[in-house]
């Protein structure tokens, strides 16, 4: 079941890069989400769905598939953002087809059990996502794409011997991650394994001052935001740091959590002050991110039961409404032609529908008890508190500017006097209003049964590191 | 038998070369290439010995590759004169010989019996590449005479010529240094890479193609044979990849571009030396031909000379399947997953790892970190708006090697395994 999850995309994202109509590729999404949701509500608890095969046996390398309580969530997460950026991008199929080539290989990702497996994956997301960005980008691109990719790859590749040191340092027969955990590194190799990790996925968390690619990247993407949902989605630092890193080599994190645990809150902090000052929505949105992220990775870094779940959660959560943003803000420029947040003014007269669709999306971003960026939030500061109360005040601190950057932008656009009229929701928008709010309500209102796979995962987080009840 | 049937062909064709029309040699190299790989196919997996030339699995390996890269080479040109054939028929002779003995003489008749053809082949364009292929030949010479150098050392230090023999002290190191010294030119090992970039721009591009891809796995064959110390390894890996890399980044011409990267890429196969396991080398050199041989094969269907960078833009318009292999190939040349050069960068490093080389190691996946700014250049600028100019469409046989050259590499990368296995019982 889980590879059918990850081909059924990859199969209709190929067959939409062969020139079949962009239609299919919506069906593709569509049967995706339904899929994944199908998964997630029929999920047992546990390992479900396990799948393995040799891939380079005697090098210890197997295809290993799983879906735990935290893929089968992201999974949830990424098919819905997919769908709904299906539904309302206009672009054309070939877009479509990488959109959903990526959702593919990031689905891939988050069920990977095998370490290689996974780095497989991790790199191979990046070929899609700068081919949109190439292809489909705007005028910038080129520099855009030169750091992306370079931040990326000084990241990833260098992780390839700490992939290696994994195994060959710790003595663990296979990649499998069930042996690896079973060899946990030591002394100093479990540093530099970590190190070798944590740059790599410090750069895709994003965390402060490895974050440098991020804004151009946005900027740059197609005005659509589908690119820029994609993007969201393959911020998966957080997780990264979750899965393996931290449990791979506990004593090397130990050694550099305090560090961790301030670039996170600085990069929480920073993104807010930023996004605040941003002028159009993309570099908004691009720092918000980064400023959420933050609050993510400060919560798995305190490796308290609650900070991780909470991180975990934020993460979840910040993929379907910064992705959800980023489209809304494809269908503003569409309608309007620009991205700049100075230009719009009383949209809310003419689009009253659009309006509240925004509304909700930029609530869930601020954190609003009941929707679903509030559960994540909370829990992140509870734990981070827990780990250390300065930096979870001055996390909080960007929590409360995520307010200001946010309603403000929200009220520049749609409420004041002025501007002239656009056209309200229409057609396939109302399935993405319908369906993002529906998202955001229920994950805001019923967190525990969204993340009833987190909690022992989170427990046996904390309890590696020593903490936990 | 595949030495005999190399032979026999180079012999008969020689003759029957002055008679037969130019077209007619050409087909009867590819039947006699065909045939020597066929006979490799054959007898896969089963070592022969015939005195100091030993058929084993390296030899076996490592003749596949060469073979194949001297196939898509014939397959590439229309020469109106036979020499052409038989000179890359000739060199496949010596590359099979080469990667067949662990006799230090006869590794010295064979290097020269593929450098020979090579030093013509060249300079096949009268009047162009002829200062490159001087300084091809001048330092081929020198890197011959290192060769016998440290083949009399190492006679002097075992009272043998045959490698592997036991030995020790400053005179078996030294004679060991020299023997790399010799083939660290043809695999274009930095510091022995200065005649790389001249000749690889100077020639004409499937001649490259050749040098490129089977002059390199003949060279790698015997450069497993060589023991080399670890401290030399070091140094030689450091260099290349370091070279390779930061000079490919300034380059505007593609073929000076890729004769740097293949510099880079001598030297992330020699981070297999350091345990000589002949799988993962193998399994590199067989990604690395793939993908350069289409490189090439790409660059020799827009021209037939020097094709400045500006030259690939809109590639994909105009030829979508040729646009589209040359992606793949940079992608692979890269190393991104799930691209096959991902798998033989894993199982090349993974022996530096388990050598415990970890400073080679870490500045080697350092450096190709930044190979991604000249591959991505030259891959996506095939995507890029260009002016229309007129453009022949590919060649059917380029075309066709192309898709499957490029179908491969994509298999190979989600399926390594496939493979593997045949490799490790040749190797």
């Amino acid at each position: 079941m889980v590879v059918l999850a990850v081909l059924l995309p990859v199969v209709f994202g190929a067959l939409l890069l062969l020139g079949l109509p962009r239609a299919l590729g919506v069906l593709g999404a569509g049967l995706s989400f339904l899929l994944n949701l199908y998964l997630f509500l029929t999920h047992p608890g546990g390992v479900a769905h396990a799948f393995q095969a040799p891939l380079l046996p005697g090098a210890g390398v197997y295809w290993a598939f799983g879906l735990d309580g935290l893929s089968a969530l992201f999974f949830l997460t990424i098919a819905l953002t997919v769908f709904l950026g299906a539904l309302v991008a206009r672009v054309e199929g070939r877009f479509l087809g990488l959109a959903l080539l990526m959702e593919g290989l990031l689905l891939g990702l988050f069920a990977a059990l095998d370490l290689l497996v996974f780095y497989v994956f991790f790199e191979a997301a990046l070929i899609p996502a700068l081919l949109m960005l190439y292809l489909y980008g705007g005028e910038g691109r080129t520099r855009a794409l030169y750091t992306f990719v370079l931040f990326t790859l000084v990241g990833s590749l260098p992780m390839l011997a700490a992939v290696l040191g994994a195994k060959l340092l710790s003595g663990s027969p296979t990649f499998l991650l069930e042996d690896l955990l079973a060899h946990p590194l030591q002394g100093e190799a479990a540093f530099w394994v970590f190190l070798g990790f944590a740059l790599a996925f410090a750069i895709k968390t994003p965390l402060f001052p490895l974050h440098a690619w991020l804004p151009p990247f946005h900027q740059e993407n197609h005005p659509s935001g589908l690119a820029d949902a994609l993007g969201t989605l393959y911020k998966v630092g957080v997780f990264a740091f979750f899965r393996f890193a931290i449990p791979l080599a506990p004593e090397g994190f130990a050694q550099v959590q305090g560090m961790l645990l301030f670039l996170a809150a600085l990069s929480a902090l920073y993104g807010a002050w930023v996004a605040f000052a941003a002028k159009d929505f993309k570099t908004l949105l691009a720092y918000a991110g980064l400023s959420h992220m933050g609050v993510a990775a400060l919560g798995v870094f305190s490796g308290t039961p609650e900070g991780a779940l909470g991180g975990l959660y934020l993460l979840a959560a910040s993929g379907v409404y910064t992705g959800g943003l980023f489209l809304l803000a494809g269908r503003l420029y569409e309608r309007t032609g620009t991205l700049e947040i100075g230009r719009y003014r009383g949209l809310a007269q003419s689009a009253p529908s659009l309006a509240a669709l925004a509304l909700f999306l930029f609530l869930a971003m601020v954190g609003l008890p009941g929707l679903s960026g509030f559960p994540g939030e909370f829990l992140t500061l509870l734990g981070a508190y827990k780990a250390s109360p300065w930096l979870a005040a001055l996390a909080f601190l960007s929590v409360i500017a995520s307010a200001a950057y946010a309603l403000t932008a929200f009220q520049k656009t749609f409420w004041e006097e002025g501007g002239s009229g656009v056209r309200d929701l229409a057609g396939a928008e109302w399935g993405f209003a319908l369906l993002s709010v529906l998202a955001l309500l229920l994950m805001g209102v019923f967190p525990g049964y969204f993340a009833r796979g987190l909690h022992p995962l989170a427990e046996a987080f904390a309890k590696l590191l020593g903490g936990g009840a | 038998m595949t030495l005999a049937i190399l032979a026999i062909f180079s012999v008969a064709l020689t003759l029957l070369g002055f008679v037969l029309p130019p077209q007619g040699v050409k087909r009867a190299t590819l039947l006699g290439l065909a045939l020597a790989l066929a006979s490799l196919l054959l007898t896969w997996g089963k070592p022969f010995a015939f005195g100091p030339y030993t058929v084993d699995g390296v030899s076996q390996v490592f003749t596949l590759l060469a073979l194949l890269g001297a196939l898509w080479t014939v397959g590439l040109v229309r020469s109106r004169r036979f020499e052409f054939y038989l000179l890359v028929l000739y060199a496949a002779l010596g590359m099979h010989l080469l990667a067949s003995t662990r006799h230090l003489l006869l590794m010295l008749v064979a290097l020269e019996a593929l450098s020979l053809p090579l030093y013509a082949l060249a300079t096949w364009r009268r009047g162009q590449g002829l200062e490159a292929a001087l300084k091809y030949f001048l330092l081929g010479a020198l890197a011959a005479a290192f060769f016998l150098y440290g083949a009399a050392l190492f006679y002097g230090a075992t009272g043998s010529l045959v490698l592997g023999a036991p030995g020790e002290g400053p005179l078996y190191t030294l004679a060991l240094g020299l023997l790399l010294v010799g083939l660290g030119f043809k695999a274009a090992l930095a510091p022995f890479h200065f005649w790389t970039p001249d000749v690889y721009q100077g020639s004409p591009t499937p001649v490259v193609l050749f040098m490129a891809t089977s002059v390199k796995a003949a060279a790698f064959a015997a450069l497993l044979r060589v023991a080399a110390p670890p401290e030399a390894l070091a140094l030689l890996v450091a260099l290349s990849v370091v070279v390779g890399n930061l000079a490919a980044l300034a380059q505007k011409e593609a073929k000076r571009l890729l004769a740097y990267s293949s510099i880079a890429h001598a030297g992330y196969m020699a981070l297999a030396l350091y345990t000589g396991n002949a799988q993962a080398l193998g399994f590199y050199l067989l990604t690395y031909v793939l993908a350069t041989g289409l490189a090439f094969a790409v660059l020799s269907q827009i021209s037939p000379d020097r094709v400045p960078l500006e030259a690939l833009r809109g590639l994909y318009r105009k030829d979508p399947l040729l646009g589209l292999a040359f992606l793949v190939a940079m992608l692979s040349l890269l190393g991104l997953p799930p691209l096959a050069g991902f798998w033989g960068k894993y199982l090349a490093f993974a022996e530096a790892a388990r050598a415990g080389a970890w400073g080679v190691l870490v500045l080697a996946l350092v450096t190709s970190a930044v190979s991604a700014y000249y591959y991505l250049g030259l891959g996506l600028a095939v995507f890029a708006r260009a002016e229309e100019t007129p453009f022949r469409p590919g060649a059917p046989w380029a075309r066709a090697a192309a898709l499957a050259a490029g179908v491969l590499l994509l298999a190979l990368g989600l399926l390594p395994g496939l493979v593997l296995p045949a490799l490790a019982a040749g190797g």
